[in-house]
């Protein structure tokens, strides 16, 4: 066992606290220039169109079992039957969208823009961390841990005896990226940097092959069992009304 | 008492019915889901920064952020009128969810609070 380093306070008032800080700050930075930068490109009406359309198919699904069987089976006709359905996609059209999003570069630079607003960021501040604060031992972690996480904790200073929970301040910097998140959600509301990304896989996934996905809401509402809910409903209002009157 | 016996039993009735057809807005559901991360990750990052103060080190730490997290439930379902199936699908929900993405939150402001009381 290691004896304690004694670390020197200056460290804490000019590494440790100014590294978190700053990782707060370019965190709000980085969520208003990504606002900033996102152009609202005037959406294609066949897509959204599309869009709804699954919505709506979804919206019966969900609902199926509040309608008689005839209804839904005359609604299920409506979408997906095998000659004008709403849901059924003419074979010619199909690498249409993907030929046309290739075509289009608005798209792409768009996803190129969001990319940059994340890359660039990151890489300047782990240039700056590395620049200023490299070789620190910046903070002690208040729990023992095994040799392993050395390389991961202590990343930047090449010293083998030192006790493993001590932490090297480029690692600080990455426990700061990862572990900010949760903080970032608070203070910047809903949108932030987590949302930003998993809304660029569902818009690429979304651009990507419209006609599989009405494809596939075609199956799954092929494949519902209709069980008619309201019969049962009378049991439940009794129930209610039980509880109520005792 | 037999009164009693017959309310339990259409509660029973009712619970079924609830259970047989889903009910709940998807909307509504998913607020209330965003509602439990939120409060999960506040409570994460006070309870990291008072574990810190406080001094906890090793496994105590883990065992308050453990108590941290039960009481956040209690407080969850408390204020969801301890009717849980009227907001939400299951318990898992109200009891599991947030729970590994707060344990980072937990750590790093654990360790930023402890470093800067205890150990300069």
């Amino acid at each position: 066992m290691a004896a304690d380093l004694v670390l020197d306070t200056a460290i804490r008032d000019w590494v440790l606290i100014p590294l978190s800080v700053v990782m707060v700050l370019i965190g709000v930075l980085r969520y208003f220039v990504s606002k900033l930068m996102r152009s609202n490109q005037v959406p294609d009406a066949k897509i959204i169109k599309e869009g709804q359309l699954i919505i709506r198919a979804r919206n019966l699904r969900a609902a199926a079992n509040f309608i008689p069987p005839k209804s839904f089976r005359a609604r299920r006709f409506y979408f997906s039957n095998e000659e004008n359905g709403l849901l059924i996609v003419p074979k010619g059209q199909v690498q249409n969208a993907q030929a046309q999003m290739f075509s289009d570069p608005n798209m792409a630079m768009d996803m190129m823009k969001k990319n940059l607003s994340m890359i660039i960021p990151q890489t300047l501040t782990f240039a700056w961390v590395n620049f200023f604060f490299s070789g620190f031992v910046a903070a002690k972690i208040p729990f023992p841990l095994t040799q392993r996480f050395r390389s991961m904790l202590q990343n930047g200073i090449d010293l083998s005896t030192v006790d493993v929970s001590y932490v090297s301040s480029r690692s600080w910097y990455f426990l700061n990226l990862f572990g900010l998140r949760g903080l970032f959600s608070l203070i910047l509301g809903e949108e932030n940097a987590m949302d930003d990304t998993q809304r660029m896989m569902q818009m690429s996934g979304f651009g990507f092959d419209p006609s599989k996905s009405l494809g596939a809401e075609k199956d799954s509402l092929d494949i519902v069992q209709h069980d008619w809910a309201l019969p049962k409903f009378e049991h439940r209002a009794e129930a209610v009304l039980k509880k109520l009157a005792i | 008492m037999g009164g009693h016996n017959d309310s339990s039993a259409s509660e029973k009735k009712l619970s079924e019915a609830a259970n047989v057809v889903p009910t709940l807005n998807a909307e509504n559901l998913q607020s209330n889901m965003k509602v439990i991360y939120y409060s999960r990750t506040f409570m994460s990052i006070i309870g990291g920064v008072i574990a810190g103060i406080l001094g906890f080190t090793g496994l105590t730490g883990f065992i308050f952020y453990f108590l941290v997290m039960a009481v956040t439930s209690v407080g969850l379902i408390a204020k969801a009128g301890f009717t849980v199936h009227s907001y939400f699908d299951s318990w898992n929900q109200i009891i599991l969810d947030g729970f590994l993405g707060g344990l980072l939150s937990f750590v790093l402001f654990w360790t930023f609070a402890y470093d800067i009381v205890h150990i300069f």
